[in-house]
């Protein structure tokens, strides 16, 4: 099978297991599909010619990102009472108006990118972009991004450190509660 | 081996409609975070893509950066989520309506 | 046909890595035995030899049980994901200048993603098992597997400083003069500990610690399927000992002798080394392990990285 072959199937296979994550009622076996639909796009990166992205979406996204998500489902300790209701949220009238919505925008989206003459007479030959030239893109040009980047982690990180505390045994907000 | 870069964009077009019902459809904040997380994915390929279309660096550049800011969104998400547990049990996101004025 | 070639290959390898990790697991008790002072198994064919057959037999023909409150689809999913990513990485593998699945010019990253998907296999075991101690050895193993991924790769960019390459046959290529273990022994020491608690062997099996937890995320694990956790485990261990070769004791390289007798004798030196340091340390605390990870292996890691940055470009200049 040629490389065009092997997009279509992972890209249909990305198409599919996203679909599957917004339908489920079991939150891990949605996060299951989730990490299908990466790695199906990791795979297209790589027949894009992004080798080194395909393997960034492997390692940090699908290995650790999603892995802290079924940390966190993990915590939840999701039972059957929770799946119930998620089925009863799930009725089809709540798919309804979103769906009509978004197939509007989906298709207008579809006929810009129908009538683009530019991307009809694309190159003939996929061009492999090592890891090296990112790294020297990224630490010439793009140094001050990565410079916020690494900023926006350590906000992340300060941010979720103080989440993490123990609150403090006064009454907060016990309204929420009620319906 | 070429792969029709208009197709890629079909792609990407679809993954993020995926995306946005999910996020409108759906009322548990968890799975609204998982659809932002297909809405990312998408808009990452399509930097990809352009990378690919224009034959530079800089798709995966940006590719990179998208990662990070997942990388800090989820993980700062995820945290209030799990505090958010202790007072909503099912995470439903209409009853989050407290900071109304 | 360069593919039919390629099948041939791969079920070849296949074939051989899968019985040698049950010999693996003989030659463990055995060697486990001999550092105890006591017999280990020796009842079955010469010096036990076929006691891994036995076993096997015996673990195939074991009552297949799935718990009636456990997540079906999910339970039967994690032993396989566990198995499969390990045995993809070995795809990557050079043994000897010819004999590798495939020189991709991501190796090492490769190697990388499939470790960070053989997390899964242990979170989702615990999950799926809804049982409290299966699920708090799956968070353990969620834990420690995250933070070491962090050290063992920073620890491996040393190595692609110096070398210039992601590519593994490159690396070995690169240390015709000096193996890497000179040149960047932190890394090495780093690399090591943090490929034990990713294969979570002994000191550092603390997901599936039989004293604490009973046995962690495999509690509920018994025939093929716990077998398939085994049969990872052993793997791991073989595929962390083949890439601490490939990457610092280089590789296929040596005199006289032909190149794959090299890669077996350095690989079979280190899966010794793993026995002697199961049988000779304790297991330390969860907490510890994590202290030890972030505040101790983490800065180190960083400091070999800026040293060897420092270091090769002084060189270049």
């Amino acid at each position: 099978m040629n490389s065009l072959g092997l997009f279509y199937v992972s890209a249909s296979i990305a198409l599919l297991a996203s679909f599957c994550v917004i339908t489920q009622k079991n939150a891990v076996h949605a996060l299951l599909y989730l990490i299908v639909s990466l790695l199906a796009l990791a795979l297209c990166f790589y027949l894009l010619g992004a080798p080194f992205a395909a393997a960034l979406q492997i390692i940090v996204y699908a290995g650790a990102i999603m892995v802290l998500f079924v940390f966190a489902v993990m915590m939840f300790n999701i039972n059957q009472q929770d799946i119930e209701r998620e089925s009863q949220w799930l009725s089809w009238q709540s798919w309804l108006g979103p769906s009509l919505l978004v197939t509007v925008l989906l298709v207008e989206v579809l006929f810009i990118l129908q009538s683009q003459p530019a991307w009809t007479s694309t190159e003939s030959q996929v061009t492999l972009i090592d890891a090296k030239a990112v790294g020297s893109l990224l630490f010439g040009p793009y140094l001050l991004a990565v410079e916020i980047a690494s900023f926006l982690l350590l906000a992340g990180l300060v941010g979720g450190y103080h989440l993490a505390k123990a609150l403090p045994h006064k009454p907060v907000n016990k309204e929420v509660n009620q319906p | 081996m070429t792969v029709p870069i208009e197709h890629g964009f079909v792609l990407v077009a679809l993954l993020w409609a995926i995306g946005l019902i999910g996020l409108l459809a759906r009322k548990n904040t968890l799975f609204m975070l998982m659809s932002m997380e297909i809405m990312l994915n998408a808009a990452a390929l399509a930097f990809i893509l352009a990378g690919s279309l224009w034959q530079q660096a800089d798709g995966q550049i940006i590719y990179i950066l998208i990662i990070t800011v997942a990388a800090a969104e989820v993980g700062l998400g995820l945290a209030l989520l799990i505090r958010l547990r202790a007072h909503v049990s099912d995470l439903n996101i209409d009853k989050l309506d407290e900071l109304r004025g | 046909m360069p593919t039919l070639d390629l099948v041939l290959m791969i079920a070849a390898m296949v074939a051989i890595l899968v019985p040698t990790a049950a010999m693996l697991v003989w030659f463990e008790r055995r060697l486990l035995g001999f550092f105890q002072q006591r017999y280990g198994p020796n009842r079955v064919g010469y010096f036990g030899i076929l006691q891994s057959l036995a076993d096997l037999i015996k673990i195939l023909f074991k009552h297949d049980w799935i718990p009636p409150f456990a997540d079906r689809p999910v339970f039967v999913l994690a032993p396989l994901i566990g198995a499969l990513a390990v045995l993809m990485s070995f795809a990557v593998v050079p043994m000897s200048p010819n004999l590798m699945v495939s020189d991709s010019n991501i190796g090492l990253l490769f190697f990388l993603a499939m470790t960070s998907m053989a997390v899964y296999s242990v979170v989702l075991a615990g999950w799926a098992s809804n049982n409290k101690y299966a699920l708090l050895g799956g968070m353990r193993a969620a834990a420690q597997t995250i933070s070491y991924e962090v050290f063992m790769g920073v620890s491996l960019l040393g190595v692609v400083i110096l070398s210039g390459s992601f590519k593994l046959s490159d690396i070995v290529l690169a240390q015709q003069n000096m193996w890497y273990v000179i040149p960047q022994f932190l890394g090495f020491v780093i690399f090591m500990i943090a490929g034990i608690a990713e294969s979570h062997r002994l000191p550092f099996d603390l997901p599936e610690a039989e004293t604490e937890l009973t046995a962690g995320f495999h509690t509920e694990y018994s025939g093929i399927k716990f077998a398939l956790f085994f049969l990872g485990e052993y793997l791991g261990m073989m595929l962390i000992s083949m890439m601490i070769t490939t990457v610092f004791l280089g590789g296929w390289l040596g005199p006289w002798l032909p190149p794959i007798v090299w890669f077996l004798l350095k690989t079979l030196s280190l899966i010794c080394f793993f026995v002697l340091l199961r049988a000779a340390l304790p297991r330390p605390r969860f907490d510890q392990l994590l202290e030890l990870g972030w505040k101790w292996i983490l800065p180190l890691a960083l400091l070999n990285l800026v040293a060897t940055a420092f270091v090769k470009l002084w060189g270049d200049f």
